[in-house]
Formats: structure tokens, sequence, C-alpha cells
């Protein structure tokens, strides 16, 4: 696999930030273009739109005076909450739930959501319940298999595990997730 | 797979955040803390009234404005064509060659340059995708990885399908299309899930 193709597999697994980067710049340019209108209103000797810049300024100075308090804290707050979200989305790795599946030619990336769905029907069809009992959670190193079998008829565990294990051996996952397998001590019945 | 500017974004939104996170942090403490409210006063104060002199003293001749009002709506507008800029940059690397090559007489016989549109290698995988009832949908795109030009196939399978076997299967097309165009193209395949694979029927067979 080349260079620039690994790179790229790279990239995938994570989050490019594009959609909250427009979000931030759309929210940055309507600002601007409001203080753009009152300024060139100023500059071109027009009255005021909403504010003039220069008593804006004045009574932002002023605060905490000449506004009601419970306001300047709630506006706050969401000031500051839209600033953390955009802060942590800048710093979290934005790691994406997604495994990379060797082959020999092309490179491969894969939702975990369509590797846990793949392993729920092999873990179905080695433990013959129907899909609705078995219930798949992936993480980067772990695969947890819930199966709740039918009331009455005893499932083999050991089956269940090996089936999920090679077809997690097949895919060859990377990195290699660990298989468990928790079976429910209490059965459905009517399925 | 796309030029999107991904530490430029990461930058712009730390930045962004810090300077709402702060500005949020300081009308709370504004509206909480008395002795911030003074403390604000104090200093932005003076500083209003020394710009609102500066406004007053850079007054232009034979107008009642001052020119500060023209410098600001020129920054502004820096800011807004920035920020174009930026979201423009979002997604972007999409090509439409596949290859463009020059040829000589060594080579088969006959002088010349050929191009490969990315069109013949979409089309072809793209059809060939979209037989297959395992898959609600398939797309596939060329970009130019550091000029270099890729192929980026996306596939939604329905519920149950086994990524390893329609990775293999996939491989396989594209290794036939490598002997079609003569070319080892790079490929990225991505096998996704959507709303449209949760509520469609999983697949029964096998």
């Amino acid at each position: 696999m080349s260079k620039s193709i690994a790179r790229a597999v790279r990239r995938e697994m994570h989050s490019s930030r594009a959609i909250l980067s427009g979000v931030a710049a759309v929210t940055v340019t309507i600002i601007a273009v409001y203080c753009l209108l009152e300024s060139a209103l100023r500059a071109l000797d027009q009255p005021p739109w909403l504010a003039d810049p220069l008593t804006a300024v004045q009574r932002l100075a002023d605060l905490p005076a000449g506004m009601p308090t419970p306001l300047l804290g709630v506006l706050g707050a969401v000031a500051a909450l839209i600033g953390l979200i955009f802060f942590l989305n800048a710093v979290l790795p934005g790691k994406r739930a997604r495994h990379v599946i060797a082959d020999d030619r092309i490179a491969v990336v894969a939702d975990d959501e369509v590797i846990a769905s793949a392993l729920a029907r092999s873990a179905r069809l080695a433990a013959g319940v129907t899909q609705e009992q078995v219930l798949v959670v992936i993480s980067r190193r772990t695969v947890l298999v819930n199966v709740r079998p039918t009331s009455g008829i005893p499932i083999d565990e050991t089956s269940v595990l090996t089936a999920v294990q090679q077809e997690v051996e097949s895919m060859a996952l990377e990195p290699q997730p660990e298989v468990r397998i928790n079976l429910a001590a209490t059965g459905v019945i009517g399925v | 797979m796309n030029g999107t500017p991904r530490v430029l974004n990461r930058v712009l939104l730390a930045l962004l955040g810090l300077l709402f996170l702060g500005s949020g942090a300081l009308l709370i403490a504004l509206a909480t803390v008395p002795a911030v409210g003074r403390w604000w006063q104090d200093r932005a104060k003076p500083a209003t009234a020394e710009f609102a002199g500066l406004a007053a003293r850079t007054i232009l001749p034979g107008r009642s404005n001052s020119w500060i009002w023209i410098v600001v709506s020129l920054a502004l507008v820096l800011l807004i064509i920035a920020m174009v800029a930026w979201v423009a940059n979002q997604g972007k690397g999409r090509t439409d060659i596949l290859a463009d090559e020059y040829g000589d007489e060594d080579d088969d016989g006959a002088a010349g340059r050929v191009v490969i549109s990315g069109a013949v290698a979409e089309q072809a995988l793209k059809s060939a995708l979209s037989e297959r009832t395992d898959l609600l949908a398939a797309t596939v795109a060329t970009y130019a990885l550091r000029g270099q030009p890729a192929l980026r196939v996306r596939v939604l399978p329905r519920q149950g399908v086994s990524p390893h076997k329609l990775a293999a299967e996939v491989s396989a097309l594209v290794q036939a299309l490598d002997v079609v165009t003569g070319l080892r193209t790079p490929v990225l395949l991505s096998i996704g899930s959507g709303a449209r694979t949760r509520f469609t029927k999983a697949e029964r067979v096998g």
C-alpha cells in the first residue's frame, strides 16, 4: 500500500471537523456582516441601523450596568457553551468507529456498525435464535456479543464464540478485537 | 481522502472556541461577581474614551466621520473573505482525470498522448456494484491524492453482509479494472452504514 493511500486511510479513521468548521465560519460571517453594515453606515455618514458602533462599544464598557443581570448571565453561558463545543472538537482526537480490513490490492475501511451486524448474523446462525435476540457491541479492542436464548432451549456458548471468532479472524481487522460472549440468564418467550 | 484542511480546521476551531469561551466566561463573571464588574469598568472605560478621542481626531476634512470606520470596514471585508475561503476549502480534491500519459514510438509503435477520464473507472465500478442486491447504494469518485489520481468507493451494504467478503469482491472488480486500464490506481473502499441500512430488511440468505 502506497504512502498516500495509507495517509488517506488514516484520515478516513478520524473526523475531518468539516461540518463544525462550516458552522463556525457561517457564525463568524454573520457577526462580521452585521458589524460591517454598521461600520459602513458610519463611514458613509448614514444613520445607524440598530446601534451606532461607538455607542455599542461604550455600552459594552459600561457592563454590567445597563443590562439585566440574568440576561447577561444567560448570554455568557450560551457563548461559553458554544466556545466549549468548538474547543473540544478542536482538541479531542475525533476517532471514528471504524476498523481497517486487510486486503492485498485495495485499502478497506469498514464502519463498526457493518462489522457488528455481520458478527450478529454469524452469532445468530450459530445460536439458532432470531435477529432480535442478539446484540453486538464493538469498540476498538473488544467485541461483546449479547445473546438472549429462547426460553427452554439452551445455547452452547463455545459454539457461538467459535463462530464469531472465526468471522472476526477472517475479517483480518486492524486492530484485532477480542471476542466476549454474554449469555443472558433469562430467556425470552414468544419468538 | 479529500483535501479538507484538517489541521487548519482544528486550529481555527480552537481559536474561535477560546474566544467564545473567554467572552462567555467574562459575561458570566460580570453578571455574578461585582468585583469583576468594577475591574472591567476601570479597564474598559478609559480604553473606550481613548478610542472615541481617536475617532474624533481622525475625522476626514470635509466629512463628519473618521477614516477609522473605513479601516474597520475593510478589515471586516477581509475577515468575511477569509471565512468564505475556509468553507470553500472543505471537501475539495476531486478530479476528473484517471490517467494522463505520453507514449512514444518505442512504447507501442505510435507517439501520442492518452488521457483517461475518471468517469471510465467510476462508471465501470458503479455499474458492476449496482447489480448487487446486497448493496443499497454505491458511489465511486476520483480524487487527487498528492497529485496522483485515486478512487474512493463508498458502499452501503444491507445488514448482516460480511464486510471482508464484500471487500474481496470489490478487490476482484478493481483488479479487473486494472487489467482494462493497464494502471494500478490506488483505491480506498469505505464500507458504511446509514439510516437506509437500518430500516431495510436484512439479507436472510446463507
